[in-house]
């Protein structure tokens, strides 16, 4: 039961209070060395591998489309052989869609929203902990594979019957389709922590109608995941046992159907592009509230839009075939539904400007990527539109002008949002400024180099450019738009190395963070930069839509949480009324043990079929384990109070805090 | 916080940069606009007309609508407030809300009408790429798609007339041209820019395309849909011919092949029917009658050879027959090692094959 | 110094049923994927169904005339036999929400004796439908569908087996007692697919 009390002191910590964070830091501590890598749940430690991972990755598929663009400069270029190009520009979509979009997003979810939240930690920190695993083992697979030239080379998607057992030998396919399940377990176990995090572990006072919209979007990717991600694991697995054991899925001859494939693969394709767009939707709400210090105008539209897009995403993906035989009117239906969509994303974006419009804006670096989203992002959005359109498709379809409008949407949509987040968060998750000089030069590089690269696509496609082609013949007339898209890739990647330059700076000359170098209104920015490792001390009661702006003086909290076990409150879906001091596992081994176990049973798996069993077998020994093992709630572990830590891990949180 | 103030102009600068940015990428390429072969926008036929009319009033409405877009939001930079960046966030009066609210729904309401305008005019230009018409005066051709070449044939009720080529369609002029499309092996994309837009070839499905050339030409189409290894030297020639010239292109391509006339021809015959050539390649009239690779009966007639990639003459069918991987890597066609008198007279005999 | 109010959690119990538990949210989001795969290998079977004139296709031979629809024996044994589970899987929740140790005890018993026999009699379904996995499209769909079914009747059964051995040995605490309720949604979860995918593979081509 729940009880009010008065008469504690809101801006000094008593001795009581300063024993209690010690035990706190002790019990929340991550063990030492490299068995506390492996066995680290905490939330924050987890989210930074995911992002360093997925960044790494980022990188990998830079240099692969920048080897692209160099093959492509001139016609008749032998940079790369066909063999190599296909490889290179499969693992180049594979790479980006499935190692660095998705789990990027992951990660600024599974860093921010327990704090935004209110929470000391997600739902379910084992589960995190195995998801990362899982995928890290996925991008493992793949470019191992692809450095000793057996990547596949069949396409991101990899369509049959030439990704099938008649035209793709060899096990190229075949590990395409397990980091598939790689990836796509782990995208899934994010989405159930994530799920689970917003909608039991708020903190008390939040309830849904006050939720951040970056919270929202979260919320709404995840569940996008849950009923997409099924869709691409029965693509990859019908290819697979096609491949592997002889099923006839997409086999004409014996009743298969090629067109399945598509259907398949599409139905989770599409709603896969608005995964990696909504959490980008999520950053701009943030980053616009703080930096425009305004509220969002029309809260409510945006939910709503936010969840309208969800919805409307799964109805569209027919649209990635109009040019396969299907029946006209069922294509006009996925054309209304594809321009449909359009609505909900412009609500959003004219409720941004009228944020703005008016408002005290704040010019730094995270607000220039917002911008420059917005320009990019539109144009994008508009040849989405243009795609749409049966008719229209039939020319563009497959060609570099879809390049082009895939690139805008998602390197507009996403990846600028995500590198304003970068600047926007970074402070808070390293303790240090970036440079708004070095800033400005990231962001300018990244939009002049980005148009350059993939507007003249948009010419290219309507010249009669196909997709894919590794090489062209020089009567077209496209040499001079290639070399013009190659050289934009130079100034792109000079932007891209520019921010690898202020992240290096930062790191040691950049500003030192307070809690809330933004004046942000988000929980986050009421903890030290970075966080302790319990997030919160004193678990804040919250007052409104943007908690820290709506804070009384009172400012009122929560007590009553363990110190000396990892415990959390757990409160109801609708009003965040407190129900259970939820207890949370500490440090364990058993998640990657599992991760292992799921290795073993899917890399060896595409070398014979025993591999599933012995799998179950090594998985139930791991279940019992976790079952029956310590769930180290006390984190015996850490023995020892942890030894001097920089000083801003200290809990100077509440004498930092405004006015 | 003053420093950022040092860092950009002012809002208004950084606008204007932006904004003039744009202009010069647009500018710069929508100079470099040309180039007709295989341009969607240099339209032939009634298809392909009808989708570029499609294409230009998108085009312009889209434009307007994201210079309105990117205006407003260049405009707010420079209307921006002046205050501290330490102030506490005051709410804005219920009047100003109201008011944004009311811009917000007009605007929601405007992308309404025209994504309606755009669902309607698609779905009408859709109706009529597909309408059925009167095809009596039409041709019908079926193409099969193979990785990495076109086989092209041209069907008939009298059995004797239908005939089969490879990679090099001719069609009349002015006269509905039915495509019925077929995949042997994977599936590829029938396009042809300036006539249309394209189908694709699904193994195990048929589907269908009817297109029309409205003026004499040479019009370039190309696989677009990734098909493997040579998927970038797919490619085809629709010659599109008056009536009489193509009936008497058709009429000779019914004929069996030329009879070897020179002891070269006839040395070079020899060597075809007596090599590997045999396993993959059909001439009408001799007893090569295999289908795995382009029927040559009638090769010399072409323009091109090895799906549009080379020009069809001596030295290049040369190095092609020699050895096509150095070409294309990863075709089906193996090297062939001749001796130089096999070749010349080989040569001699395919020449000849008109 | 000012003063400020402050909400006592130190009352409040640790773990409670239903959705008051994350793992009541965590089960279910885990069941609505599953589910949505099910969703769409039903969908992946009425699709392949199209390019058939005949479904299932005839046998390929000469001699006895086979029906080439899959037998009902088994399938309906199946069916029959976990239907009926779920009211011991009932009851073994509710001994569970009244803590009542010995009723979980021995329901959860016969429970994992159904859940091996539910799986040895799987194993004989496959070889009821009268084509191999590699046969055809209609064959590979099948087995298909019941192997991700008997997938979960694995895990189901091992789910149950912890939980058994659990009960039996460790303290009836109130955690374990919400994993009891958390393995009886799942255990209706199966129940309620097979319901459904039976009817698509045995009983829609004899009616359909």
């Amino acid at each position: 039961m729940v009880e009010r009390s008065q008469n504690l002191p809101v801006d000094a910590y008593t001795e009581a209070d300063e024993r209690e964070i010690k035990e706190l830091e002790r019990v929340w501590a991550c063990p030492p060395g490299i068995i506390g890598w492996f066995t680290d749940t905490d939330h924050k430690a987890i989210a930074l591998r995911y992002v360093v991972t997925a960044f790494v990755f980022f990188l990998f598929g830079g240099i692969e489309a920048a080897l692209m663009r160099i093959q492509l400069a001139r016609p008749e270029n032998h940079f790369l052989n066909p063999d190599l190009y296909n490889q290179v520009f499969t693992v180049h979509g594979t790479t980006m869609m499935f190692l660095f979009a998705v789990p990027i997003m992951t990660a600024l979810g599974v860093y921010l929203v327990p704090l935004m939240v209110g929470a000391r930690d997600v739902a379910f920190p084992r589960l995190n902990n195995y998801g990362y695993f899982v995928y890290l083992i996925g991008g493992i697979l793949l470019y191992v594979s692809f450095i000793l030239n057996t990547g596949p080379d069949a396409g991101w998607f990899a369509y049959v019957p030439l990704s099938g057992p008649g035209y793709s030998p060899g096990k190229r396919v075949d590990i395409w389709a397990q980091m598939i399940t790689f990836t796509e377990i782990s995208a899934l176990c994010g989405a159930v922590v994530v799920i689970g995090t917003i909608f039991k572990m708020r903190a008390p006072g939040m309830s849904l109608h006050r939720l951040p919209l970056f919270v929202w979007a979260q919320l709404v990717t995840s569940f996008m995941i849950i009923f997409a991600m099924p869709a691409v694991m029965l693509a990859s697995s019908f290819l697979a046992s096609d491949r592997l054991i002889d099923t006839h899925f997409f086999n004409p001859a014996e009743g298969g159907d090629a067109i399945l494939y598509q259907h398949m693969f599409w139905f989770f394709g599409h709603p896969e592009v608005y995964i990696i767009f909504i959490p980008a939707l999520g950053f701009i709400s943030s980053i616009v509230t703080t930096f425009a210090r305004r509220r969002i105008f029309g809260y409510t539209a945006m939910v709503l839009s936010l969840i309208a897009t969800a919805f409307l995403g799964f109805g569209l993906w027919v649209h990635h075939m109009f040019a396969t035989p299907l029946p006209q009117l069922g294509q006009s239906f996925f054309t209304a539904a594809s321009m449909m969509i359009a609505i909900p994303s412009g609500v959003q974006i004219f409720c941004w400007i009228a944020t703005m419009w008016g408002a005290k804006l704040n010019i730094k670096t995270p607000l220039l990527f917002v911008l420059g989203f917005v320009a990019i992002f539109v144009l994008g959005g508009l040849t989405g539109v243009m795609l749409a359109s049966v008719p229209l498709d039939l020319q563009i379809h497959d060609t570099f002008f879809v390049v082009a409008h895939l690139h805008y949407v998602l390197i507009g949509g996403s990846v600028f949002p995500l590198f304003g987040a970068f600047y926007y968060w970074i402070p808070k998750w390293t303790g240090r400024m970036l440079s708004e000089r070095l800033g400005h030069w990231n962001f300018w590089l990244m939009f002049i180099g980005f148009n350059l690269v993939f507007f003249p696509m948009h010419q290219l496609g309507l010249q009669g450019m196909p997709r894919r082609v590794y090489t062209y013949l020089p009567n077209g007339g496209w040499g001079s738009l290639n070399l013009l898209a190659s050289i934009g890739a130079l100034i792109l990647a000079l932007g891209v190395a520019v921010f690898i330059v202020n992240f290096l700076w930062a790191r040691r000359f950049g500003l030192i963070a307070n809690a809330n170098p933004w004046n942000a209104d988000t929980l986050e920015w009421s903890l030290a930069s970075p966080p302790p490792d319990y997030n919160f001390y004193r678990i804040p009661v919250v007052e409104g839509s943007n908690a820290l702006w709506d804070r009384s003086a009172e400012n009122p909290v929560v007590v009553g949480l363990s110190s000396t076990k990892r415990e959390t409150l757990v409160t109801s879906v609708v009003d965040a009324v407190p129900e259970l001091r939820y207890e949370l596992p500490g440090p364990s081994i058993w998640p990657l043990l599992l991760a292992l176990a799921t290795a073993e049973t899917f890399i060896v798996g595409i070398f014979t079929a025993w591999a599933f069993a012995i799998g179950a077998v090594l998985t139930f020994g791991v279940f019992i384990g976790w079952f029956f093992g310590d769930p180290n709630y006390e984190n015996v572990a850490a023995k020892e109070p942890p030894q001097s830590e920089e000083p801003h891990r200290a809990p100077e949180v509440l004498r930092a805090e405004n006015a | 916080m003053t420093n950022s103030k040092r860092h950009i102009l002012n809002g208004y600068g950084n606008g204007q940069r932006l904004l003039a940015v744009l202009l010069l990428i647009t500018v710069s390429l929508t100079t470099s606009c040309g180039g007709g072969l295989q341009s969607a926008l240099n339209p032939a036929g009634p298809q392909s007309q009808h989708i570029s009319q499609l294409w230009w009033f998108m085009l312009i409405v889209c434009t307007v609508v994201f210079v309105v877009v990117l205006g407003v939001t260049l405009v707010l930079l420079v209307k921006k407030a002046q205050g501290s960046p330490d102030e506490l966030p005051e709410r804005e009066s219920a009047e100003s809300q109201r008011r944004k609210a009311f811009i917000v729904v007009a605007a929601t309401a405007a992308t309404i009408v025209i994504l309606g305008a755009f669902l309607v005019d698609s779905f009408l230009v859709g109706r009529g790429l597909t309408a059925a018409l009167d095809r009596k005066q039409g041709v019908v051709i079926e193409v099969t798609g193979h990785q990495w070449w076109w086989e092209v044939r041209y069907p008939d009720v009298d059995a004797s007339s239908i005939f089969t080529t490879a990679n090099e369609i001719h069609i009349p002029v002015g006269v509905p041209v039915t495509f019925t499309l077929k995949a042997s092996d994977v599936i590829h994309s029938f396009w042809v820019p300036n006539l249309h837009g394209k189908k694709d070839l699904i193994p195990g499905k048929v589907s269908t395309i009817w297109l029309q050339a409205d003026k004499p030409g040479i019009y370039r189409g190309q696989c677009a849909e990734y098909c493997g290894h040579q998927h970038a030297h797919m490619a085809l020639w629709i010659f599109a011919e008056p009536r009489e010239q193509f009936d008497e292109w058709r009429r000779n391509q019914i004929q069996s092949a030329v009879k070897p006339a020179s002891d070269s021809e006839k040395r070079g015959q020899q060597v075809f029917l007596t090599s590997t050539c045999v396993t993959c390649h059909t001439i009408n009239g001799t007893s090569a009658g295999a289908n795995i690779g382009p029927n040559l009966t009638h090769v010399a007639s072409r323009n091109t050879i090895a799906a549009a990639t080379l020009p069809n003459d001596r030295d290049h069918l040369a190095s092609w027959v020699d050895d096509s991987q150095q070409i294309k890597p990863g075709n089906r066609m193996p090297p062939n090692k001749f001796r130089p008198e096999e070749m010349q007279a080989l040569l001699d005999y395919l020449q000849s094959l008109k | 110094m000012s003063t400020r109010t402050a909400i006592d959690v130190s009352n409040l119990p640790h773990h409670g049923f239903d959705t008051f538990d994350t793992i009541w949210w965590g089960n279910n989001l885990l069941l609505a994927i599953e589910t949505s795969m099910f969703v769409l290998l039903i969908a992946t079977y009425y699709y392949l169904r199209q390019n058939f004139n005949l479904w299932p296709p005839p046998l390929a031979q000469l001699t006895a005339p086979l029906d080439p629809l899959p037998d009902l024996s088994f399938g309906t044994a199946n069916l029959v036999l976990l239907l009926l589970s779920c009211g011991l899987m009932f009851w073994v929740d509710l001994s569970a929400r009244r803590e009542s140790r010995a009723g979980a005890q021995i329901g959860l018993v016969i429970c994992l004796l159904i859940g091996a026999i539910a799986i040895v009699l799987r194993s004989f379904e496959f070889s009821a439908v009268k084509f191999r996995w590699d046969s055809n499209a209609y064959g590979s769909i099948v087995w298909f569908i019941l192997g991700m079914h008997m997938f979960h009747l694995i895990t189901l059964s091992c789910e149950t087996l912890l939980l058994t051995i659990w009960s039996w040995t460790r303290p009836f605490d109130m955690k374990h007692r919400v994993d009891i309720t958390a393995l009886a949604v799942y255990w209706y979860w199966v129940v309620g697919i097979w319901i459904v995918l039976y009817s698509v593979i045995y009983l829609t081509p004899r009616f359909g």
